[in-house]
């Protein structure tokens, strides 16, 4: 597209002449991230400071050109492709920490600052930020929340969006946002993450340190089958042992990695897991016993402790030099980001062999074990089409092969435009409508990085609705019903909150079954109606535990109502009514999801306004966790909510978003 | 798909010889994925804070040239920014998985464009060093001279030396020792010679061990004399300047010289003092890519090459040295090997828990002759080197080329005096 004039000499005289680029060889060493995609924009704006940042979307969206938020570009999933031209922003300059607070201990920063840059800044005072992606030397904090990064921490600590606390965000239309978790109202941070950009630009971030572990005790263990080695992490979980990280490599990788690195790993075993235990020595040799006898009762051929720091960073060297490893093997790796239930991973496995043999390709297996999260790396040559092709089609059938085992087509590298296409083989068209609306909501010019994370035409692709519950489609039928005699809805569950008996109630009440207890996943799947003290009960007949409090009200309004803002981490799928009446489902036992927007944070906190949620699936744990700390704070409303609000009910029959104090 | 060599083949590499073997510099370029490994190991876009002058925007920018999609006539001026921007230290090269040599990438696209990077009259006389061995050590001298007896001092004074194309020499007089001794008195007045009968080793010293601190030179063949009877030769150009700065030709015709001399004196192991030099002679045999004979040749002397490292003993008479102390990194297109390792082992076990380790972020001085390309990136580049060392609180820091510690000593003497740079040798000089 060509950029007029008009905003060309805006933006010159906000940035300055040498921050607004448009010279070809600019424009095309912008074109690319760590992905085959690669589209030329038509203009490169330098940002060198957040204030520019509403000032120039401004610009743009009065003069409708497209943008792509852009800083350290390492994503595999082609998010940073100008695919409608217009202009990269590249937030390389936003790279200042701006304060870390060790007594509350939280860090403001700004969103272009590389996260190993933080850690070193954090490791000095003695506190780490415990998201920890591969790419931490060179990604960025923002970057990692646009694309929902995790890392191999992530099973004990959770991935990036639980460690963002507050955000600033700005819209595509240039209205600056102030987003805090704890504000009252949706969880807005968990639905910037893994937008990729998409409805709008983080500018900073405040995020949650934590003090450096004392003590850590790594370990190897070798397994002679895959099965073995995911069924000890199963155990562990079983046990309540949650270890801070749980690595694992099949064969090929591992005979890969030994030739590279020479770290000392048995090349004969099947698979190998390193496992890593912190906490006092005490729990870490009470922890490191059990883990033994785990790993024993798996038919683990070998069991090492490193007892040295020395032997530690041996141990971690060829898992670090994984990726050099395999780099080395062709001009191109192409990193597929597939996550299944960690039960169902064995299975996935044995498929993904299966598609890499049929399909003639190499790859080498690293995985996350404890998130059922693993990463083919497919070893190609881009010049040779064929070549790619054939590894092109190897990973669709990959990506699809995690949805047949209930998983997703990515837990941590996001969708961009490489799992576009596969977004509708996962997800139904009601869950493809939400998130095109939830999209229009933020950006209705469709600006922001256009053309990413949905399928250009799903209407005929998206997978078949599964037939809802008796209850849910009863409920359903209900919001419709509502909609056509345009009569008001009042979401309520156990009527604990609201205390209305109003005719314009609409109850959950009848959404009463407690659906599964997986004690393989450690989840547990409950409808919305569900009591809390119900769900107690059930929990502690199978000796288990949540995060949910033991109070009044049910499952559905502790979780709608925003009072327990540190249990949204633990929820890893919902279902839910619309306003318009559709039924959409995202997530599952699986314990990341990077597939389209998160609409569990979305229904958090939201208080009725967006819709009714109808069932939960979240984490159980082996030991008493401490539960969810209450917050009373009142919903703070914003821009993004309103606009969320008008989009998915237009008619305003679902309580309205609360009124902006400030006007 | 247009490979730089087969434009001009005399002037440029037919193939580099990577870690990975041999391969085509299109092969080499295409091996990036683009990961990003790099881009936070590269000085200048920690100072740019752009892609364009990172090392996958560098690679990216060579592999358009070469598939057409960009033309280096149409964006000449912002190639010439890119390539002369990049310090050719080495540190992408070490962060990359692939080990993709992207310094020499940038090195053949200064070659396919015919870029000369350092001030006319400044490349000029050092090229003379090849061409003219003779004349080339008149006009240092001369200039040397000059500088003694305060005519440099003068010229400085009226502002001619403010004028374009001279800037360089306040540059270099500011960079250079108050004393800069002639190498044959100095050594004279040690007691070293610079020949001896039935030597066992042969040093080649730097241009700056050999005109402008001689005492690098002195510190080499005592330590040498140790063990080894040492021929010094004089006045012989590697062919690395050439290399880097120059024309491939000449750099090629420099190393066979260099060979044949080396042949004549029966093979003997060869010493340099200057870490660029050892790395560049160890690669040698990629000049001659192409040509067996000479592939061969180069192959077997680049064998034969020692770093100053490898003459020192491991142990050191000097007990209980009690100063924190660094190593500098920096060397052209390389940050780990064996004069690094060896250097390091070596510090290590003199100084032990006061040798202080060296993170991935800390930068390393901008060496050979970077200081006259790109003055304002090469003062922030060693800024964040001064800052690493403050930080550290280094009282001395090693260094692996006399170029390094002349800069890096006039950058701590400008921004944290309390340390100084020296070379590696100094240790057991």
């Amino acid at each position: 597209m060509k950029i007029p004039q008009t905003a060309l000499h805006q933006l010159y005289s906000l940035l300055g002449k040498e921050n607004v680029l448009t010279d070809e060889a600019s424009l095309l060493i912008h074109a690319y991230d760590c992905s085959l995609s690669r589209t030329r924009p038509d203009l490169l704006l330098n940002l060198q400071c957040e204030e520019h940042i509403a000032p120039v979307l401004q610009i743009l969206y009065t003069h409708k050109i497209p943008f792509v938020p852009r800083a350290s570009a390492t994503n595999h999933a082609g998010s940073c492709a100008a695919l409608n031209g217009g202009a990269i922003i590249n937030l390389t300059g936003l790279n200042r920490i701006l304060q870390i607070n060790t007594r509350e201990q939280t860090a403001w920063v700004q969103a272009g600052v590389i996260t190993a840059d933080l850690q070193n800044a954090l490791n000095k005072l003695g506190f780490f930020y415990a998201p920890d992606p591969a790419s931490e030397r060179v990604c960025t904090l923002g970057g990692n929340l646009a694309q929902n990064a995790s890392g191999a921490r992530c099973m004990k600590y959770g991935g990036t969006p639980d460690h963002v606390l507050e955000a600033c965000a700005v819209l595509p239309d240039g209205t600056p946002l102030h987003l805090a978790r704890n504000g009252g109202g949706p969880d807005f941070i968990g639905l910037l993450a893994g937008s990729e950009g998409t409805l709008g630009i983080i500018t900073r971030m405040k995020v949650k340190i934590l003090p450096l572990a004392k003590h850590i005790k790594t370990f190897l263990a070798t397994f002679p089958s895959l099965a073995d080695s995911v069924q000890t992490v199963t155990d562990l979980t079983a046990r309540g042992i949650i270890p801070r990280c749980v690595e694992a490599m099949d064969q090929t990788t591992l005979q890969t990695v030994e030739d590279f690195s020479h770290a000392g790993y048995p090349t004969d075993a099947q698979a190998l897991l390193i496992l890593e235990l912190d906490g006092t020595p005490s729990q870490i040799a009470q922890e490191a016993k059990e883990l033994e006898e785990v790993c024993r009762l798996n038919h683990a051929h070998c069991f090492q402790p490193a007892k040295t720091p020395a032997e530690r960073q041996k141990l971690w060297l060829g898992r670090r030099a994984a990726y050099a490893a395999i780099a080395r093997l062709a001009p191109n790796v192409m990193v597929g980001d597939g996550t299944v239930p960690r039960s169902n991973l064995p299975l996935a496995l044995e498929k993904v062999y299966r598609i890499l043999q049929e399909r003639g390709v190499h790859a080498s297996l690293l995985f996350h074990a404890g998130d059922g999260n693993f990463h083919p790396h497919f070893i190609f040559d881009e010049r040779n089409k064929p070549d790619v092709l054939r590894v092109k089609k190897a990973l669709q059938e990959v990506l699809r092969a995690c949805v047949d085992c209930g998983g997703t087509i990515s837990g941590e590298h996001g969708i961009g435009v490489e799992k576009r296409a596969e977004m509708a083989y996962q997800y139904d068209l009601p869950t493809l409508d939400l998130f095109a609306r939830i999209k229009r909501a933020a950006d209705p010019l469709n600006l922001a990085n256009p053309l990413k994370i949905l399928p250009v035409s799903y209407a005929e692709k998206a997978r078949p609705q599964i037939t809802p519950d008796k209850t849910v489609a009863e409920l359903a039928e209900a919001v419709r019903t509502r909609r056509q005699t345009r009569t008001p809805v009042i979401v309520t569950g156990n009527n604990t909150r609201l205390k209305t008996h109003t005719r314009q109630m609409l109850s959950t009440r009848a959404l009463d079954k407690i659906l599964d207890i997986d004690l393989t996943n450690y989840t547990v799947t409950v409808q919305a109606g569900v009591t809390l003290k119900k769900l107690w009960s059930e929990l502690k007949k199978h000796h288990v535990y949540c995060a949910l409090p033991e109070e009044t009200g049910t499952a559905g309004g502790a979780f709608s109502c925003g009072a327990y803002p540190d249990f949204y981490a633990h929820v890893l799928g919902i279902e839910a009514v619309t306003p318009d009446g559709s039924v959409v489902r995202y997530g599952g036992k699986f314990m990341k999801n990077s597939a389209g927007y998160h609409v569990t944070r979305l229904f958090a906190g939201a208080r009725g306004t967006l819709g009714i949620i109808t069932q939960l699936t979240f984490k159980i744990f082996a030991k008493p966790v401490p539960p969810a700390a209450k917050k009373s704070a009142a919903a703070e409303p914003n821009a993004l909510w309103r606009a969320l609000k008008n989009e998915l009910d237009p008619d305003g029959l679902f309580p309205a978003v609360p009124e902006d104090k400030n006007g | 798909m247009v490979d730089f060599y087969f434009s001009n083949p005399h002037k440029l590499l037919r193939a580099l010889h990577t870690e990975l073997g041999e391969r085509a510099v299109y092969d080499s370029v295409a091996h990036c994925t683009r990961c990003g490994c790099c881009q936070q190991a590269c000085p200048s876009l920690l100072i740019k804070k752009q892609e364009t002058f990172s090392p996958r925007g560098r690679n990216q920018m060579i592999r358009l040239l070469m598939e057409g999609k960009l033309n280096t006539r149409a964006h000449r001026l912002l190639l010439e920014e890119v390539i002369n921007s990049c310090t050719l230290c080495g540190r992408c090269i070490q962060a990359c998985a692939g080990k993709i040599p992207t310094a020499e990438h940038i090195l053949e696209l200064r070659r396919r464009l015919n870029l000369r990077a350092l001030p006319a009259p400044l490349h000029r006389l050092l090229a003379l060093r090849t061409s003219s061995p003779v004349w080339f050590s008149r006009l240092v001298r001369a200039a040397l001279l000059a500088r003694r007896t305060g005519i440099v001092k003068l010229l400085r004074l009226t502002g001619i030396t403010r004028m374009k194309g001279l800037s360089w020499i306040n540059r270099a007089d500011d960079l250079l020792p108050a004393q800069t001794p002639e190498l044959k008195k100095y050594l004279l007045n040690q007691k070293l010679s610079l020949e001896s009968h039935n030597p066992t080793l042969v040093y080649l010293p730097s241009m700056e061990a050999e005109f402008l601190m001689p005492r690098l030179a002195a510190d080499v063949l005592k330590t040498a004399a140790k063990k080894h009877r040492t021929l010094v030769w004089r006045n012989q150009s590697s062919g690395l300047f050439e290399y880097v700065y120059g024309d491939l030709r000449k750099s090629r015709l420099a190393v066979r010289r260099l060979i044949r001399r080396h042949e004549q004196t029966g093979n003997l192991p060869l010493l340099t003092d200057s870490a660029d030099v050892f790395i560049f002679l160890r690669r040698a045999a990629q000049l001659f890519s192409g040509n067996k004979r000479w592939e061969e040749k180069a192959r077997c002397f680049s064998r034969r090459v020692l770093f100053a490292t490898d003459i020192m003993p491991q142990k050191s008479s000097v007990p209980d040295i009690k100063i924190p102390v660094r190593l500098d990194y920096s060397a052209l297109f390389c940050r780990e090997g064996e004069p690094f390792e060896r250097a390091q082992k070596i510090l290590k076990t003199l100084f032990k828990k006061n040798f202080v380790e060296c993170l991935y972020t800390d930068a390393d001085t901008p060496a050979f002759g970077y200081g006259f390309v790109r003055r304002n990136l090469a003062q922030e580049t060693a800024l964040q080197t001064v800052r690493s060392i403050a930080q550290t609180q280094a009282a001395t820091v090693f260094t692996l080329s006399g170029l390094s510690a002349l800069e890096l000593n006039y950058w701590l003497k400008r921004f944290y005096p309390a340390a100084q740079a020296d070379h590696v040798i100094s240790l057991h000089g």
